[in-house]
């Protein structure tokens, strides 16, 4: 059995130290709680998806955009909004700018050009919903905070586990993989909040198979959503795919960062919104319309590139350190390495493949999930919105909340659980077998099968048949991972605890889907090709109760 | 693969392996080597070693499949 290294107890115990979950360390100390630990599997200054930087914060003035129920229509009206609660929208787009001013005060550099500008993702002659800012130092400022009031960070400590107790959360195990050798650590905690980020390597990547790190978020965000499922927490909008596009093939997010015009061989513009490059504005189309890049290649009207040709030095000035700011500067040196100036040269865009971005578990207005004294923020939330405010918002009111219920609660006793001997005797089955498939093998025979089962419109369909085949062939693969797996080291122990996560979500996927008996954006049933009217205003949930996957419709919360 | 050390820059700090989101550096803090690359297909290439290490000792070299495919922009238009 690995040993157990460290036990903790603390007030709140926060999985991820990502936007979402310094801004609940942050939040939890200013509340009053006492012991607040962060549980992060790599370092708080350079993980998740705002690594290495972002442009665009979400956010809703007055004075920039009208009475704020006109923002909330409008982002309800675009494709990410479709997954949202409105309430939760609402509520974290009323304090949106709260967080801007707050962060500006702490040293994140919200008025890059000197005032507070809105650019970018925009309809020509709407309301620009995106304040646009440099976070390269984003991370570092948050961690310093947090640090500041007392938050306690364990680097390089993934979450394996949550457990459960009367009813309510309990604690966690983690793996202390400072070493070679790993180790456990096992943690009472009061409460607990889930942010371990959007959820990559599903899929088979979509620009280079070969390289399952080849993604346009942070690769290592990797099925968070899990922790919270095997304790019966509920997610939502699992079987709704997201596809993120970017440049071909060096797989980036940013497009919104860029301030060209898409534009087809021909040099028509391949949609309606912009046909000169413009730094406030963009080009909308490739956000309401992910797949055109392989639409185009599929009718041969394309490829479709990003042209920036049309701009000014300024304007390209402006784009190059955008670059920067949105964490862009592996690409940049790529680019001039290879003296390709975007004044001269047009790149072709492609579709990623699907990811859960915003998408995942559900919470309440309290970011609360399902499970009592379980908080979640950021992009592992299936109906808060994804990105940098989203994260921000949930993360600080996850925060305050858990330290305020944190006062009122007694530490549950874990070493009883009989789920904590189990879980760890089953991680530690890894570390003791000799010979057999890796992680590797794993995560690339779950790709196969999500890609063949539980595949992404607009290209490829999904039926009951389909689904009920890739369930079955999902199980299996699972009941042979679990039985024959190795990782001889804390690293592929890490690496393997990941696909197990990521295969939970594999079957939350199939599940939903199997449900969801209609088309919905990139979910292309075969065998019910409509798109429901009267499902618009629900929500899916998909959950495990006694072991058994649930799936259930609400409404949508007003 | 990615990323590149430089031993005769490299000062053996460990930052790199510290820091990495992928942990793809091994490093061990009582010998105080030079870093391994020891997972490299499993960098991201997001570029925080390169910009945390101190003595500016690593660089990136993206994989030839990463190729971002490009035209010069003046072909984009109609074709006779």
């Amino acid at each position: 059995m690995i040993p157990i290294s460290a036990r903790y107890d603390c007030d709140f115990a926060i999985v991820g130290g990502g936007i979402g979950g310094l801004m609940a360390g942050i939040a939890a100390k200013d509340a009053g709680a006492e012991r607040v630990i962060i549980f992060e599997k790599c370092h708080p200054l350079r993980s998740g998806s705002g690594a290495m930087g972002n442009d665009h914060f979400r956010c809703w003035l007055e004075e920039e955009h009208g009475p704020l129920e006109d923002l909330v229509r409008q982002t309800l009206a675009s494709p990410i909004g479709q997954v949202r609660d409105p309430l939760l929208l609402r509520q974290s787009l009323e304090k949106s700018f709260d967080i801007v001013k707050m962060w500006d005060e702490w040293g994140i550099e919200m008025r890059p050009t000197g005032k507070y500008e809105f650019m970018g993702h925009a309809f020509p002659g709407k309301p620009r919903p995106t304040l646009k800012y440099n976070g390269t130092k984003q991370k570092k400022v948050l961690t310093d905070q947090a640090k500041k009031r007392g938050v306690e960070i364990l680097n390089h400590h993934p979450v394996l586990e949550l457990f459960k107790q009367e009813g309510r959360i309990a604690g966690l195990l983690a793996l202390d993989m400072t070493k070679e050798e790993p180790s456990f650590v096992l943690v009472r905690s009061k409460t607990v909040l889930l942010s371990t980020g959007h959820t990559s390597r599903l899929y088979i990547t979509g620009p280079t198979p070969a390289y399952m790190f080849n993604t346009s978020h942070c690769p290592n965000n990797a099925g968070g959503q899990a922790l919270g499922w095997r304790i019966g927490a509920k997610l939502v909008n699992m079987e709704i795919p997201y596809r993120h596009a970017g440049p071909k093939f060096f797989a980036r997010s940013g497009k919104g960062t860029w301030i060209g015009v898409y534009r087809y061989p021909d040099g028509r513009p391949i949609g309606p919104f912009a046909t000169k490059p413009d730094i406030y504005y963009g080009d909308i189309t490739g956000d309401v319309w992910n797949t055109a890049f392989s639409d185009v290649l599929r009718d041969g009207s394309g490829p479709a590139y990003q042209d920036c040709s049309g701009a000014t030095p300024e304007q390209l000035a402006f784009q190059r350190k955008a670059f920067f700011s949105e964490g862009l500067s592996a690409m940049v040196n790529y680019m001039d390495d290879k003296k390709l100036d975007p004044a001269e040269n047009a790149f072709e865009f492609m579709p990623y493949e699907p990811t859960l971005h915003g998408r995942g578990i559900e919470i309440n207005e309290r970011a609360e999930t399902s499970v009592p004294g379980l908080f979640a923020a950021g992009d592992m939330v299936g109906n808060g919105g994804a990105g940098i405010h989203p994260a921000a918002y949930f993360g600080m009111i996850g925060g305050q909340n858990a330290a305020a219920d944190a006062r009122n609660l007694d530490f549950l006793p874990l070493e009883e659980n009989e789920q904590v001997q189990e879980r760890m005797a089953f991680y530690s089955s890894f570390a003791e077998r000799k010979v057999g498939p890796d992680w590797r093998e794993a995560n690339f025979a779950l790709q196969q099968i999500m890609s063949d089962y539980a595949p992404a419109g607009p290209e490829r369909v999904r039926t009951e048949n389909i689904l009920n085949a890739g369930i079955a062939y999902l199980e299996q693969m699972r009941q042979e991972m679990f039985e024959t797996a190795i990782a001889p080291n804390s690293h592929t122990l890490m690496r393997l605890a990941e696909v197990i996560d990521l295969s939970d979500c594999g079957l939350a996927i199939m599940h939903a889907a199997k449900a969801r008996q209609e088309s919905r954006a990139y979910h292309r049933r075969a065998d019910f090709r409509f798109t429901n009217p009267l499902l618009a205003e629900k929500q899916l949930n998909v959950f495990l109760e006694n072991g058994e996957v649930k799936t259930e419709y609400r409404n949508k919360w007003k | 693969m990615p990323p590149v050390i430089d031993p005769a820059l490299c000062k053996k700090c460990g930052r790199c392996a510290d820091i990495c989101n992928s942990h793809i550096f091994y490093f061990n803090r009582d010998a105080r080597e030079v870093p391994v690359v020891r997972y490299p297909e499993e960098c991201w290439h997001c570029d925080c070693c390169v910009l945390e290490c101190p003595a500016k000792a690593i660089t990136l070299r993206i994989p030839l499949p990463f190729t971002m495919l490009h035209v010069p922009s003046n072909t984009l238009k109609p074709r006779s």
